[in-house]
């Protein structure tokens, strides 16, 4: 949040006097890398049994094709309090699934994935996530104290740091929007987190009555973290003020050849899934 | 022999070396001195840089700051001749038979009112003397007729027409001065130290033309004077104010208003000047209904007093604010404030002192209103500095003085505004340090052609305690993880407390600085330079372009100071009786302990910032060219830099192969080329144009290198650090100026100047970011461009 308040402060200033286009860049291209997106996401209220592991690989920046699924490799995850293992069923579509994964709150998890003849590896935790308190809609927060925005009230727990990601996605839309929060300014407090949909695109509407937003809280590790903070941060284009962007690098590594590193990140986190529907 | 007496000892040897070379030259003949004051018959201002010499021989002095001189010769007959840039030549006979006090009055040429053709006797030229290199020094004038954005006459802007002088473009705080950060520039105004030069990011320089005298950038050979920074100083000195008459100047524009009152005082042994300027976009969002605000104001005051005939008074301040609002949301405000009093006390005849107390702070508070609470942050320094000028004889002056600064930062601070704020109040640690100098430069003109400039400053550093310091395991704050092949933040193994009075860690360095002129035949000379310098406070940035709301940090524990040596070497020559200046210089310099940050790092309100920082160095090598004319009807320069700054960062203590796998990378400044050319042509008496034109090599940026998709979204992978480059940067700049002049002798003088900025509408990138469409999923390059062409008209007048 700290970054954003800079960075959206500066860009205002800015925005009086600048104007934007899209143009041609020629850009340098780095070989394709394994990119892993290990999510063993368990929705609160669910059995957490049905998980899927999705591979590819990374292409030139400005392909439109996207679709480099990875249909060849193996994928296990074990347990190691209590040894149990995991095994995924390739589906041939670059997905690896499962229906009898047992998700076990602040349990440790190891993944190993060979593909190519390489093999990754990575460590992560079961983090827990708070229930969500309350949802409710406002005009007063945000950017635009006339737009509406929803809000996600929850407690805060107060003896530990605690990490969330939110993911936003109002219905019809095509791609999420997401958020990291750290607790360090308002830890112990019962958070009313807001978003708002930003209306810098001309195209882009603010929430109107009727509209619904599908939410979903994540509790995540320290460690995913500084991962997906700097994802966000890079996601959304680094401008004028943003950080000097950086070849980020997940939690998988590969144990053949370091140089080889993959993408993605192995997480395993707890979430809580609700959506609103603006009156 | 342990290091200390080591130290001691040489220091010792280079006291007694000073003493032998005084002693050779203040030898026991039948010589006496002259000394005073060089001001401006019309306004009484003192004049900077004014040559005093005497008549067919080599004896001769420039004025001080403050407008003194000294000069000592045998008893005799002589001429003394008194001449500045743009004055008329004033010559007198004087019988040299006893010490005695002369002060002069010269008056600016007549013409100069209505034309600014600049005749063979007032032009400006090279100084091929005085050993003194690598210096720009800008008169007031010339800097008004440089066409600028918006009509708002602007320093800085037109320090970077000079060589070796860049900036990140448009839209970013600051300048770089031969391949250095921003942070590496001492900026000084009337010696204060000025840590925003920047007003509205940069639109705008915090200098109001009509407040200030002179101009001094030193690029490199930093004289031993000035310390604190490894890369420039830009010494700015405001005027003392009209002690003849009450006069005003101002000037309505497009976007700003100034207006500058001046006048004796106490009977006209003192003079008074009060300048502000304000912006009123304000005023047209508000009749717009536009909820936003944006806006900036400042205040200079200067005043002086005449105590006696040795003793003078000089009061100085300034202040000034930026401040933003979004509708309802945010608001922030941030500025520079800095008070100065200072002593001048003429010993005697050849001893001029003067004696400085100075307050500068910057700061900047973020209001979310939304959230209810305020984001502070400031930098607090107090500084006494007493610096003496001895003019021991014809050939041999020294300088010498003795300085400390006290500062006090606060990183960064949390206050909830309202009870029912879900944000908890939070202080971050507040540093606090002093930093000492103690210099002595020689002036030494060694034979007729041979003149060198020598001298030593030893600084010092001491970062106070009063605050906890974390402690880290290995003693690494930031460690290589080889498995993840990332840099993490170290682990703390526990915690130190400070206590008030004693020192968390200090640091003593000697910087020699010399530098030699020899001159050639035909109006020539080479110069060859030496500087090291050390900084002990940093300024933590680690977005594409400095903002003002990075944070200064002190060195410590963990951060040590940088730690730079340049050489320099140039060719200077004036051809065709000064009509035509060349100066060609050379340049290689390194800094040690720069700073660079790990790959993901939050620099802000973070309490531990080693564990942010890796350790490394940088080196900067080029190639300036500045030609100029100097006279006629049209006058102006090209100026041209070859060069290269990179940045290395290997740390040793947190272990890993460091940034871009150990090796030399691109610092954002680096500019392979960079051209600029401006001039200005006198058509008649009423009309006068002036274009600037910049072209330089695209900033160094970090672009993707491929996509993958994770959480349904395209990422982008980037590639090294800096190994990109953004498109070229041009811009042609013009200007008119109309002077109606109905009547020559009406006090009342009004101009209008008509300015386009960016005349071509070159969409020169201030930044290109990368990023998914959220319509088509389709990724795309965004340019941003700050301005377009730009027309502006200002109305300036004077009476």
């Amino acid at each position: 949040m700290k970054l954003y308040i800079k960075i959206t402060v500066l860009l205002i200033i800015a925005s009086f006097i600048s104007c934007e286009d899209v143009i041609d860049v020629d850009l340098q291209t780095e070989e394709p890398r394994l990119t892993v997106e290990a999510s063993i996401d368990w929705e609160k209220g669910t059995t957490g049994n049905n998980q899927t592991i999705k591979l590819s690989t990374s292409s030139e920046y400005f392909d439109k094709d996207r679709n480099n699924a990875v249909t060849n490799a193996t994928v296990i995850v074990t347990n190691t309090d209590t040894n149990e293992e995991f095994i995924f069923s390739n589906q041939n579509d670059g997905n690896y699934t499962i229906n009898n994964f047992v998700p076990i709150i602040n349990n440790t998890y190891s993944l190993e994935i060979i593909y190519n003849g390489e093999t990754y590896e990575a460590t992560e935790k079961l983090i827990p996530v708070v229930d969500v308190k309350d949802v409710r809609q406002s005009t007063e927060k945000g950017f635009d104290d006339e737009a509406l925005e929803v809000n996600v009230v929850f407690d805060d727990p107060e003896d530990e740091d605690n990490f969330y990601l939110f993911k936003y996605k109002e219905e019809g839309d095509l791609l999420y929007e997401l958020e990291d929060v750290d607790d360090e300014f308002v830890n112990g407090n019962e958070v009313s987190w807001w978003y708002e949909k930003d209306d810098e695109d001309e195209d882009e509407e603010n929430f109107i009555a009727g509209d619904r937003v599908f939410i979903e809280m994540y509790g995540i590790s320290e460690g995913y973290f500084n991962y997906i903070r700097t994802l966000i941060e890079q996601s959304e284009g680094v401008g004028l003020f943003g950080s000097i962007p950086v070849a980020l690098k997940g939690n998988c590594i590969n144990v053949t050849n370091k140089d080889n590193y993959a993408h993605g990140f192995f997480r395993l986190t707890q979430v809580v899934k609700t959506n609103y529907i603006f009156e | 022999m342990p290091k200390k007496t080591k130290l001691v000892h040489q220091k010792k040897q280079i006291v007694c070396a000073f003493l032998l070379l005084l002693s050779c030259f203040v030898h026991a003949q039948e010589n006496y001195s002259i000394n005073g004051t060089v001001s401006d018959a019309a306004n009484g201002e003192t004049l900077f840089g004014a040559s005093v010499f005497l008549k067919g021989t080599t004896t001769g002095v420039i004025t001080n700051e403050y407008g003194f001189y000294s000069l000592t010769a045998a008893k005799g007959n002589y001429t003394l001749i008194i001449s500045y840039v743009g004055f008329e030549e004033k010559s007198i006979d004087i019988v040299l038979d006893k010490n005695q006090k002369l002060n002069f009055e010269i008056k600016e040429f007549a013409t100069q009112l209505d034309e600014v053709v600049l005749t063979a006797d007032e032009k400006e030229h090279v100084n091929i003397r005085q050993p003194e290199m690598s210096v720009n020094k800008l008169n007031i004038k010339t800097v008004k007729q440089m066409p600028v954005v918006l009509g708002e006459v602007d320093i800085i802007k037109s320090l970077q027409m000079l060589p070796g002088v860049t900036n990140n473009g448009e839209g970013s705080s600051g300048f770089n001065v031969r391949g250095g950060a921003v942070d590496q520039n001492l900026v000084l105004l009337d010696e204060a130290i000025i840590y925003n030069t920047s007003h509205l990011l940069g639109f705008f320089s915090v200098f109001n033309a009509d407040a200030i005298k002179d101009i001094k950038l030193h690029k490199g050979g930093i004289p031993a004077k000035f310390g604190g920074r490894v890369s420039s100083v830009l010494d700015v000195r405001q005027k003392d104010g009209n002690n003849k008459r009450f006069a005003a100047a101002g000037g309505i524009g497009l976007i700003s208003s100034r207006l500058a009152l001046e006048g004796p005082m106490f009977n006209k042994n003192g003079s008074f000047l009060v300048a502000g300027r304000s912006s009123y976009v304000n005023l047209f969002l508000a009749a717009s209904n536009n909820k936003n605000r944006v806006g900036f104001y400042d205040l200079n005051l200067k005043s002086n007093y005449k105590l006696s005939e040795n003793n003078k008074l000089y009061l100085s301040g300034y202040f000034g604010r930026d401040k933003f609002k979004l509708g309802s949301s945010f608001e922030t405000t941030y500025g520079n404030a800095s008070g100065n009093l200072r002593w001048n006390h003429i010993f005697n005849e050849r001893l001029f002192s003067n004696l400085s107390a100075i307050y500068s702070r910057y700061d900047y508070d973020i209001g979310i209103l939304i959230e209810e609470f305020d984001w502070i942050s400031s930098i607090d320094n107090y500084n006494l500095k007493y610096d003496f000028k001895y003019y021991a004889s014809d050939k041999f002056k020294l300088d010498f003085g003795a300085s400390g600064i006290y500062y006090h930062f606060n990183p960064g601070q949390i206050k909830p505004t309202s009870a029912s704020s879900s944000v908890n109040a939070m202080k971050l640690d507040q540093k606090k340090a002093y930093e000492t100098g103690l210099y002595v430069t020689a002036e030494h003109k060694i034979t007729d052609k041979l003149t060198a400039q020598y001298g030593l400053r030893h600084s010092y550093f001491n970062r106070l305690g009063g605050q906890p310091m974390q402690d880290y395991i290995n003693n690494q704050p930031v460690t290589y993880n080889n498995t993840l092949g990332i840099y993490e933040r170290g682990e703390a193994s526990g915690e130190t407390n400070y206590e008030k009075g004693k020192s968390i860690a200090n640091y003593g360095n000697f910087e020699p600085r010399a530098a030699l002129a020899y001159e050639l035949k035909n109006e020539s000379s080479v110069k060859l330079g030496y500087s090291r310098s050390a900084q002990y406070i940093h300024l933590l940035s680690n977005t594409t372009s400095v903002t003002p709301l990075d944070v200064w940090t002190p060195s410590g524990k963990y951060i040590k100071p940088q730690l730079s040596d340049q050489f320099a070497v140039g060719y200077f020559k004036n051809f065709n009786e000064e009509d035509y200046s060349l100066e060609v210089e050379t340049y290689y310099k390194t800094t040690d302990n720069r700073i660079d940050y790990i790959d993901g790092s939050d620099l802000i309100g973070n309490n531990t910032i080693e564990t942010e920082i890796l350790n490394g160095e940088s080196r900067a090598y080029g190639l300036e060219v500045l030609f100029r004319k100097n006279t006629g009807k049209f006058t102006g320069w090209i100026s041209y830099t070859l060069s290269k700054s990179e940045q290395r960062t290997k740390d040793e203590n947190a272990g890993g192969p460091g940034i871009s796998s150990g090796n030399w990378y691109s610092t954002p400044y680096d500019r392979l080329h960079d051209l600029s050319a401006t001039g200005s042509f006198q058509l008649n008496k009423k009309w006068s144009f002036s274009a600037n034109f910049a072209l330089q090599s695209g900033r160094p940026v970090t672009y993707p290198n491929g996509q993958y998709e994770y959480e349904g979204l395209s990422i982008a992978s980037y590639s090294d650090r800096n190994s990109d480059r953004l498109p070229l940067y041009h811009r042609l700049d013009l200007s008119a100026t109309y002077k109606p002049n109905k009547k020559p002798n009406r006090r009342w003088k009004g101009e209008w100047v008509f300015g386009i900025y960016n005349a071509y509408n070159r969409k020169n990138a201030a930044s290109i970011s990368f990023g998914q469409n959220t319509d088509t999923g389709v990724n795309e390059a965004t340019r941003t461009a700050i301005f377009g062409m730009v027309p502006s008209a200002t109305y300036n007048f004077k009476f």
